[in-house]
Parts: structure tokens; C-alpha cells; sequence
């Protein structure tokens, strides 16, 4: 079971037939990962994936990559990347207290090739912290695996019992592999909020679990080399630090709205805004009307840039810059679980038997798809099982139900 | 009789040339405020029982994968993958991706259609050599 809670820290993104080609059998799972990750090509962290398709093609390709975490916390001397944790904080108590300390953890990612350096490093490091004011970990495991929606916006505490209860079922060492997973969840969770708000200024602050580099002001205008003048040239002027000094302070500030108000214009006062507005159904008359209008403004396309405007409003162009998810907004507020733990639907099938082989094929083949959503999936298997409902009577005839 | 055939055919055609009529059903203006022919039909009929095939292949894709999970499978029973062969069978014969043909858009021709452009060598070669296929250049090596 603790393979899946695994499986739950990488998204694959490359997609895969909906039911496997190969025939992945269950039990043979751990070894077959872990020959196929020996041959897999692709040695950095794996993160949100983004396969390049347009919209409404998707092609099918087999997946290559395999979860990482699983590498990790099973065989961490063998891993391919590591997590350099310091830990700053001592422990005060209870579950959120992870989360502080998370927060104060300055994790560095490193490659292959730091990997026996930072082991040596590793065994001189501050001693750890044990989850040791946890409840017992099958309890906490039991309740991890029955939760099944976790809206979260920053780590949820089930998925952080979940870790580490993991972690504490792990022989190897615990709060390594706790903070590793709790790291990795963390890294997804902003990656998916990067990615859903478009943002790409913050990134420094979003990943917490990264050291943020602070730049230092490349130009300090008292530097030896500017105070020289070079007027024998025969330029006549020097290099025009007079307003580089003068806007330094201005350039300094990151943004645009600190520092002191002037209080010249009057602020705005929000009362005209906060009238509810009185439309309620527009009726057809007023459709009819807003189309009219909208008709008599429209002006016929001056360029080829107003036409490629107005294609992009009718639908005819993709949006620049290309979003692969272009129609798929509500999707990304579905929680990743819900497409990779589909073992909870199987409970109408037996438990027995090749239609139960089957089906764990079929879900395990959707688990790894990320092009279809989680709508399509469950379409899927309910289409199997009114399909083996039917067939009743031919397999049981054959003693297969 | 052959009469009522021959309407339902025309029928089920005009019903395709309706739908892409639906789309193209103002003659556009391009920028130099000509007004530009916009194709209201198919080429030819053949166009458009590929058209047909391919909104067919659609519908059944789900149907027709799962199936074949079914079908070409070690694990199930045979009895259920021969029964199983039977309904795929039974689908309707446009059903079938095989029998989608990469026409030409423009003139509807079955060989010699470039894929990435969907367009025959000779429609490409005419926009080509009128400067119209944005990157293509004639080689020259």
C-alpha cells in the first residue's frame, strides 16, 4: 500500500495508452521499478512534466520515468538526487509545528555528481527530530488512505500524517525521508500554483524550500573605477553618473508602490461599487439588443493584426502564448490524488479472479495518464463494470467472476 | 423507391453542407475590404463521407478501445474475448479509424497529401511558389 502514497509525490506527465500495453503485474511491481529506473535516461528531479499538444490532441506515448520518492526512501545510498535538509528550529509540539519548521528549512537540490560529497556532509549534520508526538503510526496511516479530497491551499495536515507515517514505516532514516516527501509535496503544491496563477516573478518566495540568492547592487557608484575621468579623451564629458546617482534609490526599490504616499489624489471611495447590481436574467429582447450593438461597433479589420485579433476572440487561433491547457481550467483544481488513487473504485468488482487482474491493469494504466480527465477516467470504469455485469453469466461459466 | 433513397442521400448530404454552411455563412471581408470566395461545401461527396467517417470514428473511439482491451488481453477468459470479438464487429463499419483517408482540404485529393499541411503536392506547390505557406522557401543546396 505504501507504494501509492509514494507514487503521490511525482506526477508523470508523459501519457500512456489507458490500459497498458505491457502487462505491469501488481506484485512484480517494486522490482520492475527498479530495473526500469536503472535504464531511465532522465536523472534530474522530475517535476510537473508539461507535455507539448495542442488542444484536443493528445498523442500516447509510454511512459519512461518513474517515481523518485520511491528510489529514495527505499534505497537512499543508490538515490540519484538528495535533499541537503538543516533543520534551525527545535520542535515545539503537535502536527503544524512541521509545517514552521518547513517553512524555516533551506533545502538545496543537488545532482549525481554532489552526491557523495553531500553524504559525508549528511553524517555531520545536527541531530534530527522524531516525529515522536504523532499518534500511532497505522492509525495515522489508516486515516491517510481513506481521505479522499484534500483541498488545500498550502500542505494539508492529512497529507503530512500521511508523510509521515511513511517515513516512520520506512527502515531506513525516518525524519530524512519524512522531510524529503514533505519537501516534495511542498515543491508540487507551488508548482501547481505557480502554474494555475501564471505567476513568475515570486518564484523565489513561492519555493520556500529553495535558497533564495539576493542580488547586490551591481552598481555602486563609489567605486574607484567610476571616480576616474577620462576627459583627455577629447570626449569633453565624463560617463553621466550624475543621474545614475540620483535614481539609485528609486532603482533600488523592487516595486513600484513602496515608499512614502504624498497624499495628492484622494483615494477612491468604494461605495459606488459595492451596490449590488439589479440584472438579473437577461432576457432575449436584451441579448438581441447587446448583439445589435455589438454588430454596428464591430469595424471591419484595419490590419492583419486586428483580424488575428478578432480570429482569437471567435476561437478560430490558439491564445499566444500557448497554453496546453487551454480548456481544461476546472481541471486543475482537481487534486492530483483523485487521478492516481483510483483503487477505490474498484469495489464493485470481485475481489478475486482475472476480471479483478484486469481491472488494477486498467487503473493503473490510468493513473499514469494525465491526459484525460478525472470525468473520462471513471467513465471508463464504469463502462467496464456494466460490461462485466452483463457478461455474468459467460464468466461465471467459465468461473472467472 | 429509388426516388426516397435518393432524397434521404441528398438529405444526409445537405445536412453535412448545413453544418459547414452554418460556419461559413458570411462572405468574408479580408482587410482590402475585397470580398473573398469562402468555400460553403465539401469539394465532392467523397470529402464528405470522409467528413462522416471521422465524426463516426469519434463517437465509437471510447467504445472501440475499450473493446479491444478486452479483446487483446491474456487474462480474461476466451469465451468473453470471442464474444467480445462479435460486438466490435457488429459496430458500424465507419466506426473504424482504419477507413479514414488524409485527404487534400482544398482539392480533396487521396495521394500524394503532406501530412503537416494536409494539403496535396500540387495545392502546396501553387501557394508555395504565390508566396502563401509562411517558411517555405524552395531549396536550394
Amino acid at each position: 500500500m505504501y507504494r501509492r502514497i509514494i507514487l503521490l509525490a511525482t506526477r508523470n506527465r508523459s501519457g500512456i495508452s489507458p490500459i497498458a500495453e505491457h502487462s505491469i503485474n501488481i506484485t512484480n511491481q517494486q522490482e520492475t521499478k527498479r530495473t526500469s529506473v536503472s535504464t531511465c535516461p532522465n536523472r534530474q528531479r522530475m517535476h510537473y512534466n508539461k507535455g507539448v499538444c495542442a488542444p484536443n490532441n493528445r498523442p500516447f506515448s509510454t511512459s519512461t520515468a518513474l517515481s523518485k520518492e520511491n528510489e529514495e526512501s527505499s534505497a537512499p545510498k543508490t538515490g540519484v538526487t538528495e535533499a541537503k535538509v538543516k533543520e534551525e528550529e527545535p520542535r515545539k509540539s503537535g502536527k503544524e509545528n512541521l509545517l514552521d519548521l518547513l517553512s524555516a528549512m533551506k533545502v538545496g537540490v543537488t545532482t549525481k555528481k554532489k552526491f557523495q560529497a553531500l553524504k559525508s556532509q549528511k553524517s555531520k549534520e545536527q541531530p534530527r527530530v522524531h516525529p515522536e508526538s504523532m499518534e500511532s503510526a497505522t492509525s495515522m496511516f489508516q486515516k491517510a488512505t481513506t481521505e479522499q479530497q484534500a483541498q488545500k491551499e498550502s500542505l494539508s495536515p492529512e497529507l503530512v500524517a500521511a508523510a509521515s507515517a511513511v517515513a516512520s514505516s520506512m527502515p531506513f532514516k525516518k525524519s530524512q525521508t519524512e522531510s524529503e516527501l514533505l519537501q516534495q509535496l511542498r515543491k508540487h503544491e507551488s508548482d501547481t500554483e505557480v502554474h494555475k496563477k501564471g505567476e513568475t516573478n515570486n518564484i523565489g518566495n513561492i519555493i520556500a524550500d529553495m535558497k533564495v540568492g539576493k542580488h547586490p547592487n551591481a552598481r555602486s557608484p563609489n567605486r574607484p573605477a567610476n571616480q576616474i575621468r577620462f576627459d583627455d579623451d577629447g570626449r569633453g564629458y565624463t560617463h553621466d553618473r550624475g543621474v545614475v546617482n540620483e535614481f539609485d534609490a528609486v532603482r533600488r526599490r523592487k516595486s513600484l508602490f513602496t515608499g512614502k504616499r504624498l497624499n495628492i489624489f484622494p483615494s477612491t471611495t468604494d461605495t459606488t461599487e459595492t451596490e449590488p447590481k439589479e440584472v438579473s436574467v437577461p432576457s432575449l429582447w436584451d441579448i438581441e439588443l447587446a448583439g445589435q450593438i455589438a454588430a454596428v461597433i464591430k469595424h471591419l479589420p484595419r490590419n492583419g493584426f486586428e483580424e488575428m485579433i478578432q480570429w482569437t476572440k471567435d476561437g478560430k487561433l490558439w491564445q499566444y502564448p500557448i497554453n496546453n491547457e487551454a480548456g481544461l481550467e476546472e481541471e486543475s483544481d482537481v487534486p492530483f490524488h483523485e487521478h492516481v488513487f483510483l483503487d477505490s473504485h474498484l469495489e464493485d468488482f470481485p475481489k478475486q479472479g482475472p476480471v479483478r487482474h484486469f481491472m488494477e491493469l486498467v487503473i493503473n494504466g490510468l493513473s499514469k495518464n494525465p491526459y484525460l480527465t478525472v470525468k473520462q477516467k471513471m467513465e471508463h470504469i464504469e463502462w467496464f463494470h456494466e460490461y462485466f455485469q452483463q457478461k455474468e453469466e459467460v464468466l461465471k461459466e467459465s468461473e472467472a467472476y | 423507391m429509388a426516388a426516397l433513397m435518393l432524397s434521404r442521400v441528398v438529405k444526409s448530404g445537405f445536412e453535412f453542407l448545413q453544418t459547414s454552411f452554418r460556419t461559413t455563412s458570411l462572405a468574408q471581408r479580408c482587410t482590402t475590404g475585397n470580398v473573398e470566395q469562402v468555400r460553403g461545401y465539401y469539394v465532392n461527396w467523397r470529402m464528405l463521407r470522409d467528413v462522416k467517417r471521422r465524426q463516426m470514428a469519434f463517437e465509437y473511439a471510447n467504445d472501440r478501445l475499450r473493446m479491444n482491451a478486452i479483446r487483446k488481453n491474456t487474462i480474461l477468459p476466451k469465451e468473453l474475448q470471442e464474444i467480445a470479438d462479435k460486438e466490435i464487429a457488429a459496430f458500424p463499419r465507419d466506426s473504424c479509424p482504419v477507413r479514414i483517408r488524409n485527404r487534400c482540404v482544398m482539392t480533396s485529393r487521396p495521394r500524394g497529401v503532406k501530412r503537416r499541411w494536409r494539403l496535396s503536392r500540387i495545392v502546396f506547390r501553387h501557394l508555395a511558389d504565390h508566396n502563401q505557406m509562411s517558411g517555405i522557401q524552395r531549396a536550394m543546396w
